[in-house]
């Protein structure tokens, strides 16, 4: 009931995104039998404007393909025994039916889009908000596989149709993707918006209920184990190792501090949980940063041991020029000294003497 | 040491919970305490999914085991049963996947209406086997892991660069020496020469 309330106060939006649909629906339809049913689809968007309005057309035609096939000269057609027009038009029902769940989940979007821009303090409804982001999650995946399949549909049946057709259902497949596309964007962004709406109404919740939470400290031995868990709960919740033994009663507890303390333990519960993730990511960003400073390090002291090798390299040059010149050097001294036939006799001779005298003397 | 003992799914009914589908790892303990422990945690999972509300994860310590719970917004929920080392982030990372394998596996109108039995889901013991490593199981354990392993392989790095750099200090003492003595060297080869000539 609370739904169809929600959804007569949104006509406005709603009766666009129907527009839309039946645009989609005008688009991908090819055979003439389909007007019909639109048009009694009209009038119940007058009367009544809930997602329950299905568009059962292609229902009837299977119930009416199961009556042919049950008549004696009805012979079960084969996939490979189908007319291209026949391929055509399934081809383009499949692309209307998703035609209609694009529409469907875009309505779903814009429901949670003004659902998430409350900026109410109190009147915040984050189950049926996380219900639907679900559900739309779903949607979304259940799209893509469908469009996935369409576009198989189209390479199967390329066999025996004309490079137009073709065309055609390429384009026709590349605009669903484009739409899911931008949908899933949008989806995006509402959730963004709704994290930083959850943040600001936590900051408000913190400033205007710490006189509230003060006042019911004392009353916390009446309320049972709820206050003190609370306690227990934020102290754990600060200190990130220790991991907890909280066994809760359920059940509801009359008045708004309660539920606002039950919210807000909720929020701690998956805060903590959030809360280690983005440490960890944060350790591991760290690590990261750590391990490029050490690379730089690394390379300034690559580049100062640079400078030693080049002046090792050029002493050793140096010391290689020396000894090659004292080495000419000693050549030419050795030449000299060979070709000098004359001072080679005239040393001899002196040293024979001196031997000769010495032998003498000692002997 | 780091290890499961058991995974299980279950529906949080409006009244009542409904296990859907459990696997037990069981081979620690001997062989006569098994069934009653099984039985103990199917009782423990039980009490723990009735006592935690839609949306919410939580960790209850029981002895010396911790269960991890987590009840999805559409009242699917996982139940782990651990060890105190394992990781707290990693065990609800896992429920996360599991219990999202099982929907897309098992179409949700079974679930208020399922038994252990009906349901044919049989994901969970691989899973088990291979998350009781918890690596497996988390990207962001493997890559603080992986990363831990390459800062210690860049320390050993920036030693032996140390070393390498005293190393090539010593060198260039010693080519200095090299280069003094070889200029020695010339200069008294040059010496040499000359004092022939002056001898001649």
């Amino acid at each position: 009931m609370a739904a169809r309330h929600r959804f007569s106060s949104n006509q406005n939006s709603s009766s666009g995104s129907w527009s839309i649909s039946q645009s989609f629906a005008s688009q991908f339809s090819n055979t003439p039998t389909k007007d019909p049913p639109e048009d009694s689809l009209n009038d119940q968007i007058a009367e009544v404007m809930s997602v329950a309005n299905r568009d059962r057309t292609t229902e009837f035609q299977s119930v009416l393909k199961s009556i042919k096939t049950r008549q004696p000269n009805g012979v079960t057609p084969h996939a490979n025994a189908k007319t291209p027009l026949l391929q055509r038009s399934e081809f383009s029902k499949y692309a209307k039916r998703i035609g209609t769940d694009l529409s469907k989940t875009y309505e779903k979007l814009e429901k949670l889009t003004l659902l998430c821009k409350k900026r109410t303090l109190f009147d915040d409804r984050p189950v049926e908000i996380q219900e639907l982001t679900y559900i739309i999650k779903q949607d979304i995946t259940s799209l893509k596989r469908q469009i996935q399949q369409l576009e198989e549909n189209k390479t199967v049946m390329q066999t025996n149709t004309k490079r137009d057709v073709q065309r055609h259902s390429t384009s026709v497949v590349r605009t669903l993707r484009s739409k899911l596309a931008n949908m899933s964007e949008n989806f995006k962004s509402v959730l963004e918006v709704r994290r930083e709406n959850m943040k600001q109404q936590k900051l408000r919740k913190d400033q205007f209920s710490s006189s509230n939470l003060s006042s019911s400290m004392p009353s916390s031995a009446t309320q049972g184990t709820r206050g003190s868990v609370l306690l227990m709960d934020e102290q754990r919740s600060s200190n990130p190792s220790g991991s907890v033994a909280i066994s809760m009663d359920g059940g509801d507890h009359p008045g708004r501090s309660s539920t606002q303390h039950q919210t807000m333990q909720l929020i701690d519960q998956q805060d903590s949980y959030i809360t280690e993730r983005a440490e960890t990511m944060e350790t591991i960003e760290s690590t990261i940063v750590e391990l490029g400073n050490i690379f730089q390090q690394l390379a300034t002291m690559v580049k100062e041991q640079e400078e030693q090798v080049m002046r090792i390299d050029s002493n050793v040059e140096e010391s290689e020029l020396n000894i090659e010149a004292a080495h000419t050097e000693i050549l030419k001294y050795f030449q000299g000294i060979t070709s000098n036939r004359w001072l080679m006799i005239k040393v001899f001779l002196v040293l024979i003497v001196f031997f000769v005298i010495f032998v003498v003397f000692f002997a | 040491m780091v290890k499961l003992f058991s995974m299980s799914l279950l529906y949080k009914g409006p009244a009542v919970v409904i296990p859907l589908t459990s696997t037990y790892d069981l081979m620690s303990f001997n062989y006569f305490q098994r069934k009653s422990i099984q039985e103990f945690m199917t009782f423990t999972t039980q009490i723990i999914t009735e006592r935690t509300q839609t949306g919410q994860r939580q960790s209850v310590k029981e002895q010396e085991y911790l269960c991890h719970v987590y009840v999805r917004e559409d009242r699917l929920t996982g139940v782990i049963i651990a060890d105190q080392d394992y990781p707290r982030r990693v065990a609800f990372t896992i429920l996360s996947k599991a219990c999202e394998d099982f929907a897309s596996k098992v179409p949700s109108k079974d679930w208020p209406y399922g038994q252990q039995a009906n349901i044919q889901y049989n994901g969970l013991e691989p899973m088990l086997l291979k998350y009781q490593d918890p690596k497996e199981a988390d990207a962001m354990t493997r890559v603080q892991v992986e990363l831990d392993e390459t800062k210690i392989v860049l320390h050993g790095t920036m030693e032996s660069l140390l070393q390498r750099g005293e190393k090539l200090d010593d060198l260039v003492a010693k080519s200095d020496a090299l280069s003094l003595q070889s200029k020695t060297f010339y200069k008294q080869a040059k010496k040499a020469n000359s004092w022939c000539c002056v001898i001649q």
